[in-house]
């Protein structure tokens, strides 16, 4: 099997995206050639081909620029799969591509299974199998989906591409995240305090554990009613309702007021000395422990990944 | 006979419903505890949407909708808010309407239209310490003065009083008629001089809806401020509460809606022997009373409301509706309550406050013995 | 101007959804339906659009059975023109390509000057249908949007991205763009409003008369993901348990890639 996996460039670094591609070939034992409009400093690790199109001149984000190059590695490779992130440049390029292509496109993969794909429908509610009814497929797959690959310490192959392909959108740059209010409900990641955290000092230990982790810190009722923590980070009845990819629980309970906020997490964690505390009924995971202690030392290690 | 929605009505059903429970349930709690009226959520936002004028027709600034549609519209804001529900009850049935059924062209152009568009916000003056339901017991008086009228006199538990510009006043204008017969119906605007407010009542429930009293000292509004004809107030009255009926079973409707929901919720959520509380059939029969309780008087309510918007004579029928959706409200409030148990006792959950909305119900706009009085007079006579 | 807006009607995410494994799909049975998200945000920007220019005409095409009119409703309600429901009951078995080639071809012949729709469904969640439509008419297409502006021609928008970065896009009309939650607030149907929906056109075109290209992948089964097993309970030594938990939140989540 044969397949051409792109990688994404963003703001002058090639994304780590691509290891997870990598994965997912070395999964299927494929041969794989990587595609990136970047640049020669930062180039993805694998022994193969690399087909490389200057960042200066075809930017960031050009779509109809990137497809023309595309075109061009598909054409030598002939690859079985092109492979893509379900990623703001994947979801917006691959089904330009396969179009181009007269291949079918599947979106958000999440394992592959009896000669389909298996996708996510409504929510993550269900799954579906799919199954490609063309010759080439290209793929998307959901990030975090597969493992990533460990870096090979071959340097690929480079193959200069280029097209004066005009584009049909002109990017004009990149606008930093807003700062300010947060907005628990589109947390990727919430670490929330309780009751158990004991005083307000130890909201610090709690946000850097957020922060590690990419997300924000979140806290039930009573640690906001004592205004260790605002309003707007609460979550329960009387809060925010939140689904995260991950929501971490620490020195929570489990009240129902505050499981009816974060029930639908997709995946719990829950911090407490108590084993039998509720919060275990819906917890993932029940780590036993003291949290100041275990918190830190987490944040310590998930810091050096 | 067709028991389905029309796509009007589940259209707004859905507006009215995302609306309430986005904009108006996150603070429905804290206006409770706080007795805080929000005039630019429970009022101004409902203009913007239409649902101040819904029954009215266009020239007079209403949406031309129909009288299921104003109920579907009081239920959805009371399953989240019974104050926000009363709000609009109370202005549109009891103060729009009597203008729009017994005004003139000039006083619907003058007075209706800014009501219904929602850029006035209504009340209705009726009750004295010595009249509710019994109108004929009225003693504010209005004295003819060349082209005005004098009125002099006090009204209690007054909704929307204070915040609304424009009020359907009831005075006696014949001391020496008949109890009913010398009683008229006058608007009067807020802001007219020797028209001011009493105290402001301290309330079991619908908190948030602000209720008080109007005092009339020597207050002369002109003689074009007279609603329908001289001594005609009686029936101006009873009218406007027929219509009002419909509201506020909407309202009983809406707030049974809601706890129904809050204990289906909680009972499928609580476990207690390792069993979700929904699983017990102690519990499940319950759920099944309040639903079934709950459907009957949706039924009476919206038949009632599809009577006043086809002209068929519907007093007997909103009666019924408003008797049989109040007393079912208090009663599945008060279940709701039991199946929270301990938590539905404390205010971090809503099912309290909707039992203290729910008693209010089967009180104003008529108790419910009056309305056993109404369907049992019409039934003996 | 013509606007183009394309809309889907889905069941609301709340559902208790039930498998109809011989349709591969859920069982739309007993299900509440409503407008999908995305599109609610693609309606209110072709109305902000319209009001922004003073004039225009805005077409809302939906695919489905009868029951999609209803949502559509919502869509006349909230300012768009006229409604065009392709009525097609396998609509649901549809992949994204032939859903996308239905709409070109509607839209083909007939000069819309922006088109918008939802970056994906809140039920299929392909995402493909936006760009491919824009592929086979030969536009430009910008996706994910959150931010849009007009002005004489030209649109200035931008492109969510991971981390809330934005990418700030230009593009000449006529171009097609895909949004994203955030991108403005959907206004309510006002009573109104409703009420005037329904007198404007809802016209019924049968699918036969647009489908031109067959599906290119197949659906071959469907299911429920693996329930969460009882929840793992790890005691012992600090360092440890840090350590086992890292393991299986890079086994099981996608936060630590």
């Amino acid at each position: 099997m044969k397949m051409l996996l792109v990688a994404e460039y963003r703001d002058g670094k090639l994304l780590g995206s691509i290891n997870e591609l990598l994965g997912f070939a070395a999964g299927m034992a494929a041969e794989v050639a990587v595609f990136l409009v970047g640049k020669d400093d930062t180039l993805p690790k694998f022994a193969g081909r690399l087909y490389l199109a200057e960042v200066e001149k075809h930017l960031e984000y050009n779509p109809d620029g990137h497809k023309a190059l595309l075109l061009q590695a598909v054409e030598k490779e002939e690859p079985d799969l092109i492979v893509f992130s379900h990623s703001s440049y994947g979801w917006d390029l691959a089904p330009r591509l396969a179009f181009a292509l007269g291949a079918s496109q599947i979106s958000e993969v999440v394992a592959v299974e009896g000669g389909g794909f298996i996708v996510p429908a409504c929510n993550a509610k269900l799954r579906r199998q799919v199954k490609s009814l063309t010759k080439g497929t290209v793929l998307t797959l959901q990030v975090g989906a597969f493992p990533a690959a460990d870096n090979s310490d071959t340097p690929p192959t480079v193959v200069p591409i280029d097209t004066d392909a005009a584009p049909l959108v002109r990017f004009q740059g990149y606008e930093a995240a807003a700062e300010g209010g947060v907005d628990l409900t589109k947390a990727g990641v919430i670490v929330s305090a309780g009751r158990g955290i004991g005083k307000p000092e130890n909201v610090a230990i709690i946000a850097a554990l957020a922060a590690a982790l990419g997300g924000e810190y979140g806290a039930s009722r009573p640690v906001v009613d004592a205004q260790w923590v605002e309003h707007n980070r609460q979550v329960g009845t009387t809060g925010q309702s939140v689904t995260p990819k991950l929501y971490v629980a620490c020195g929570i309970s489990g009240a129902i007021q505050h499981l009816a906020g974060m029930k639908k997490s997709e995946f719990i964690v829950a911090v407490n000395t108590d084993r039998d505390a509720p919060i275990g009924e819906i917890a993932d995971v029940l780590v036993v422990a003291d949290l100041k202690q275990f918190i830190p030392a987490l944040t310590e290690k998930i810091r050096s990944l | 006979m067709n028991f389905e929605l029309t796509e009007e009505q589940n259209l707004i059903r859905d507006m009215v419903r995302e609306f309430a429970e986005t904009e108006v349930a996150p603070t429905a709690r804290i206006r409770d505890e706080e007795e805080r009226f929000d005039r630019a959520l429970m009022f101004d936002r409902l203009a913007e949407l239409g649902l101040t004028g819904i029954v009215f027709p266009e020239e007079y600034g209403g949406a031309g909708a129909d009288y299921i549609s104003y109920a579907i519209a009081v239920e959805e804001l009371s399953r989240v808010c019974a104050s926000t529900g009363v709000t609009l009850s109370a202005h549109l049935s009891l103060c729009a309407n009597p203008i729009y059924l017994f005004g003139n062209e000039e006083q619907k152009q003058q007075f209706l239209a800014p009501l219904a568009r929602g850029e006035k916000m209504g009340a209705f003056g009726l009750t004295e310490p010595s009249a509710g339901t019994d109108a004929g017991g009225t003693r504010t008086t209005a004295v003819k003065d060349g082209d005005s009228y004098i009125l002099n006199g006090t009204k209690i538990f007054i909704t929307n009083a204070g915040e609304a510009e424009t009020y359907v006043v009831f005075a006696r204008t014949d001391k020496a008629a008949q109890k009913h017969h010398g009683i008229s119906a006058f608007i009067v605007e807020k802001n007219t001089p020797g028209f001011t407010f009493g105290k402001k009542e301290q309330k079991m429930g619908i908190r948030s809806s602000p209720t008080m009293e109007l005092v009339f000292d020597n207050c002369r509004i002109p003689a074009s401020q007279l609603l329908g004809e001289e001594g005609m107030g009686f029936k101006v009255a009873m009218k406007t509460l027929d219509g009002g009926r419909i509201g506020i079973a909407s309202q009983a409707l809406g707030i049974a809606q809601g706890a129904m929901e809050a204990a289906v919720n909680y009972a499928k959520e609580r476990k207690q022997f390792d069993t979700p509380i929904a699983r017990f059939q102690g519990i499940q029969f319950q759920l099944a009373d309040m639903a079934t309780q709950i459907e009957a008087a949706r039924l009476l309510v919206y038949s009632a409301a599809y009577k006043a918007s086809h002209g068929i004579s519907y007093s007997q029928a909103s009666a019924m509706a408003k008797l049989m959706a109040s007393e079912t409200a208090m009663r599945v409030t008060t279940q709701a309550v039991q199946v929270l148990g301990g938590y539905g006792y404390t205010r971090e959950f809503p099912v309290e406050r909707m039992m203290r909305d729910a008693k209010i119900t089967e009180i104003y706009e008529g108790t419910s013995e009056v309305q056993r009085l109404v369907i049992g007079t019409a039934l003996t006579k | 101007m013509k606007i183009l807006v394309c809309m889907k009607q889905v069941p609301d995410m709340e559902s208790k959804f039930k498998l109809s494994p011989g349709a591969l799909w859920y069982d739309t049975a007993d299900l509440a339906w409503r407008m999908n998200e995305y599109d609610e945000y693609a309606v209110e920007q072709a109305v902000r659009l319209k009001e922004q220019v003073g004039s225009g005409d805005i077409t809302v095409l939906s695919i489905g059975p009868d029951r999609i009119k209803e949502t559509m409703k919502k869509a006349l309600a909230m300012g768009c023109d006229r409604g065009v429901q392709v009525a097609d009951d396998a609509a649901m078995a549809k992949d994204p390509l032939a859903i996308a080639g239905i709409i070109a071809e509607y839209a083909r012949s007939r000069d819309f000057s922006c088109i918008f729709t939802g970056m994906q469904s809140q039920d299929r969640g392909s995402g493909q249908v936006g760009p491919l439509l824009a592929e086979m008419l030969g536009l430009p297409c910008v996706t994910t949007i959150v931010d849009f502006a007009y002005n004489a021609g030209e649109y200035l928008v931008k492109r969510e991205l991971e981390g809330g970065v934005r990418a700030i896009v230009k593009v000449k009309g006529p171009a097609v763009f895909t949004c994203q939650l955030g991108l403005n607030t959907p206004r309510y149907p006002t009573l109104p409003n409703i009420m005037k929906a329904k007198k404007k056109e809802l016209l019924t075109v049968p699918v036969a008369e647009l489908q031109k290209l067959a599906g290119q992948q197949e659906t071959t089964r469907i299911f429920f993901p693996e329930k969460k097993g009882g929840g793992l309970v790890l005691e012992g030594e600090i360092g440890a348990l840090a350590d086992q938990l890292i393991a299986i939140l890079k086994d099981k989540t996608s936060v630590l890639a």
